[in-house]
């Protein structure tokens, strides 16, 4: 099996491709204006932001960033296309040749390119109904050889990819479409449109079984287009184009040449492999390391402070309590104190964690816990109040009491203390 | 003079959305393929060596900073459509 | 005076000045068709407007049925610096439909010329020209691809000035064709140009391929007549010509003969482009967003589309196939990149010569014809009109046409070409010559 894919997202930016108006508005057709509509005499500007996030994102992807880059027309007519064509990118694209690399292989990016989002479109049985919104986003296409060979390759890929974009600044919530190409044999199918990981892999696994079963009954893969339905979890032939489509692609002679040189692009974060060097360097998991930073840059942050300073287990261990206390601001100075309370055994609670963060000494003080104090603590009560545990063992319903008593003493995690209570009574 | 053949010339206008009727489809074919054979003089001049002039004059990269300015007159741009539900309604696809 | 602009500043008007302006401008349209329409204006210097740029609230079609109800929530960038206190726009001026055209005649109820109506304005801005022939005080603010503003000058008699490629903001534009198109101003007195020239161009924030140029008015005493430009040109107007020369010549210019290799070709290189760019802008009018609107939804979009696509007049239709055609992948190489590479060979051997020179011809090969006469041509015999006309456009390069001769009862015009950014020198030169020559008008419409 081989898989090639076109992913599109959209770029990181406040305002559309081309002009002014808003590129996250709610209600339909608000932010419009003659350029994203097209009307006649409306002209093109292009956004800087949108061509500096394509070089971030083509530069992470090891492109060759392109010195001149450029946009051209591609015609097609369908409603959603307020100018009956799409300004986009070709051999003038911002980046070429690069690629990804996976655990085993490298999957070869062909080239990353901007383009314009069409409105977006509703059929119904009589008409459409059209949400220029949408018309004029920036979005940034990437289309890879088709190098990926099985499911679980694309799954590596495409979590690989999003962690790459993510980096590059590119919100990973919104949906990240794909047109997917797969051949088993010598024909290659094209799916058109699919939105969301789920779905891609989804339509993947339809894919490859209906393909392999044509194979194996001898029969031929017809070279076509398919769409994905969610609903049925399969894909279908789609007749929707009877024309076939000349783009005739043509340069825009609204734009100019840019020139890339003197543009800055960000250092690219390849996390996963920080992460096997770490995982290498101080003999931890790769996977937990990965799952820790791959999609968090204030992980990422924290983890290169914390490998410095302390043992790693400690640092993922920090980590992973503050990403189950939802703490968002830890400085590292202060990350480097909640390393020290945790390598002397002390326990935090999400109060003092929170009392860390906004430099509240004195609260960190009263809220840091050993966890031997806990266990004396828990130790003393069994003993001085033997009725307590004679309840216990009719009502089980006494538990939850005598750890409100420690709770009340201690500010630290309620689950912890059930668990030294747990193992103090057996 | 025939230049394109009947299911190119055919072809082409569907690629553009334009029918022609049929008196209308022989005059304009004589004069595209009239046309073309004009164009094709330029078939003996060698400027290889010459890029391509994509406008006339060096167009400055100039971009827009990424800010939002919202079109004061949003409201005219939907004089002109059909609207339902704040959509604009279009053909059926 | 030398300058209506200021002449008419200074001059008291009656208190009925605009309404009986007006009065007689509709009159006289009603036989000449110059404008589309009219706005009742009761002050300042009237400026009109060709078509196929935008003005606020006014419906703008560049004169075509598909666009026939748009009607544009801005205003082109040029019309918005015009309008001030001492400018007041008039109306929309008609055109052949989308700019295709070499004499005006490709829309409904065309202009006709004001010094004999059986005559052609020439074309595209065929409206702004007779406008222009009409009326004692106004400015015209006209737009050429591939000669629509020196040919109908020349037709009509009147100064036509095409800037270089980018110094008047395309915003508001209706395009033709992107990389070729260029507004520019048609008047009676190039120093009215010069003000208006002036107050329009410069840098804008809404068109990537306007730029900010120091515009620099090189003079040479130096004219060149490129020697295939002439090849063509109608013996009554060379002979007229001749005159023009020997009149230069006594002002204390020096003629020189010169060949550009292939000039010839910048007729179909210039049309490559422009119908392949064409075939491009003209892919939005699919009838439900503005202009002309097709009601029945359900058809499916592509009987939709070509449906509305049907109000194309026969030369839309014709540009947008041939401009679809040349390109297509498997031809594109041979037509539309080896026009662009044309371009680029002709715009270097074209700089060669006006280094130390300006070019100069006469504007068309041909007197002005008549109606009747030019609607009997076929396409090629009419884009090979744009002879003389075609190499500056197709270059970017600033020309100017001024009227220099009156035949039979109807002007003739000379072009004058120079180098990008040297734009004053034209009308440096043109305004030398209008101390020398005075101009004619059948009609003085507003005169005071």
């Amino acid at each position: 099996m081989r898989i090639g894919l076109e992913v599109h997202v959209a770029l990181p930016t406040k305002s559309k491709l081309f002009c002014s108006c808003s590129a996250d508005a709610q209600e339909p057709n608000t932010a419009i204006c003659p350029i994203c509509l097209g009307f006649p005499g409306s002209k093109p500007m292009l956004n800087e932001e949108a061509l500096h996030s394509s070089l971030n994102i083509a530069n992470a992807l090891h492109c060759k960033i392109n010195k001149n880059t450029y946009f051209l027309r591609k015609v097609y007519f369908y409603p959603d296309l307020p100018k009956s064509y799409q300004i986009t990118q070709l051999d003038g694209c911002v980046g070429l040749g690069g690629y990804v690399q996976l655990e085993k292989k490298k999957v070869r990016i062909r080239r990353v390119q901007i383009e314009e989002d069409p409105a977006k479109i509703i059929r119904e049985d009589d008409y459409c109904l059209l949400d220029f919104n949408r018309s004029g986003i920036p979005l940034n296409e990437i289309v890879t050889e088709p190098d990926i060979e099985s499911e679980e390759e694309l799954r590596e890929f495409v979590n690989e990819l999003r962690s790459i974009l993510y980096y590059a600044g590119v919100d990973i919530d919104k949906e990240m479409k794909a047109d997917l190409n797969i051949s088993l044999g010598t024909e290659r199918v094209e799916i058109k449109n699919v939105t969301g990981i789920k779905n891609l892999i989804d339509a993947t696994r339809y894919e490859s079984k209906r393909q392999s079963e044509l194979l194996s009954h001898n029969q031929n893969i017809k070279k076509e287009t398919r769409s994905y339905s969610a609903e049925s979890m399969s894909t279908v032939s789609s007749r929707e184009k009877e024309t076939d489509e000349e783009y005739g692609f043509i340069y825009e002679p609204d734009l100019a040449v840019y020139n890339t040189d003197g543009i800055g692009v960000l250092k690219p974060q390849i996390v996963s492999d920080i992460a096997k060097g770490y995982a290498e360097k101080y003999a931890a998991s790769k996977e937990t390391l990965k799952e820790l930073v791959m999609f968090d840059k204030e992980s990422l942050r924290l983890l290169e402070y914390g490998v410095e300073r302390s043992k790693i287990g400690t640092v993922i261990s920090a980590i992973s309590l503050l990403k189950r206390t939802g703490s968002t601001s830890m400085s590292n100075d202060n990350f480097g104190k909640m390393l020290e309370y945790m390598n002397k055994g002390m326990l935090l609670n999400e109060d003092t964690i929170k009392a860390l963060e906004q430099n509240r000494k004195v609260e960190v003080e009263k809220g840091a816990v050993s966890s031997e104090e806990i266990d004396k603590a828990i130790k003393e009560l069994i003993s001085q109040r033997p009725d307590l545990v004679k309840e216990y063992k009719t009502n089980p319903k006494a538990f939850n009491f005598i750890v409100g008593i420690i709770l009340k003493r201690y500010k630290v995690s309620p689950k912890y203390v059930s668990e030294r209570l747990a193992e103090a009574l057996r | 003079m025939i230049i394109m053949e009947d299911q190119d010339f055919d072809r082409l206008l569907k690629v553009c959305r334009i029918r022609l009727a049929e008196k209308e489809r022989e005059a304009i074919k004589k004069d595209i393929d009239e046309v073309i054979a004009y164009f094709d003089t330029l078939e003996s001049i060698d400027c290889s060596k010459y890029e391509p002039a994509y406008q006339p004059i060096e167009i400055p990269s100039r971009k827009r900073p990424d800010k939002i300015e919202a079109f004061k007159h949003a409201g005219k741009l939907l004089e002109n459509s059909k609207i339902y539900r704040f959509f604009i309604v279009g053909p059926k696809v | 005076m030398t300058s209506s602009i200021k002449e008419f500043a200074k001059k008291d008007k009656p208190y009925d000045y605009y309404p009986r302006l007006l009065e007689e401008l509709k009159k006289l349209n009603s036989k000449l068709n110059m404008f589309s329409n009219i706005s009742d204006i009761s002050s300042g210097f009237p400026f009109s407007v060709k078509d196929n740029i935008c003005v606020n609230q006014v419906e703008s079609t560049a004169s075509s049925q598909i666009l026939e109800g748009y009607v544009p929530p801005f205003d082109a960038t040029a019309i918005e610096r015009l309008r001030t206190a001492e400018f007041s726009f008039l109306g929309k001026t008609k055109m052949d439909e989308f700019g295709f055209g070499t004499f005006g005649i490709n829309c409904k109820e065309h202009p006709r010329n004001p010094f004999d109506e059986k005559y052609v304005t020439g074309g595209s801005s065929a409206g702004s020209a007779a406008a222009t022939a009409v009326l004692k005080y106004h400015v015209s603010i006209a737009e050429s691809t591939g000669g629509s503003i020196a040919c109908p000058a020349a037709f009509c008699g009147v100064v036509g000035f095409t800037p270089t490629y980018g110094l008047i903001s395309r915003y508001g534009l209706i395009d033709y064709a992107n990389s070729l198109d260029k507004i520019g101003i048609m008047a009676r007195h190039s120093e009215d140009i010069r003000y208006v020239f002036d107050k329009i161009k410069g840098s804008d924030q809404y068109d990537t391929t306007c730029i900010d140029h120091e515009i620099a008015s090189k003079t040479a005493e130096k004219l060149v007549i490129i020697d295939q430009l002439m090849k063509g040109v109608d013996d009554k107007v060379l002979s007229s010509f001749d005159k023009l020369l020997s009149r230069l010549e006594n002002m204390g210019h020096k003629v020189a003969h010169e060949s550009v290799p292939f000039i010839e070709k910048a007729i179909p290189a210039y049309y490559i482009i422009s119908m392949a760019e064409a075939s491009t802008n003209l892919a939005r009018y699919t009838g439900f967003k503005y202009g002309l609107k097709i009601n029945d939804f359900s058809k499916g979009y592509n009987e939709f589309f070509t449906e509305a696509r049907s109000s194309f007049g026969p030369e839309a239709k014709r540009r947008v196939a041939l401009g679809t055609f040349v390109r297509s992948a498997s031809v594109k190489s041979k037509y539309y990149e080896k026009a662009l590479r044309l371009r680029r060979m002709l715009i270097e051997s074209l700089n060669g010569v006006l280094k130390d020179g300006l070019i100069i011809s006469p504007t068309m090969p041909i007197k002005v014809p008549k109606i009747s006469e030019a609607e009997g041509l076929d396409p090629v015999q009419i884009y090979g009109m744009d002879s003389i006309t075609a190499p500056p456009n197709l270059s970017g390069l600033p020309h100017v046409s001024f009227p220099y001769d009156y035949v039979d009862g109807l002007p003739l015009g000379a072009q004058l070409i120079t180098s990008h950014f040297n734009d004053y020198a034209l009308l440096d030169f043109t305004e030398r010559w209008e101390k020398q020559f005075e101009y004619r008008f059948k009609y003085n419409v507003g005169a005071l």
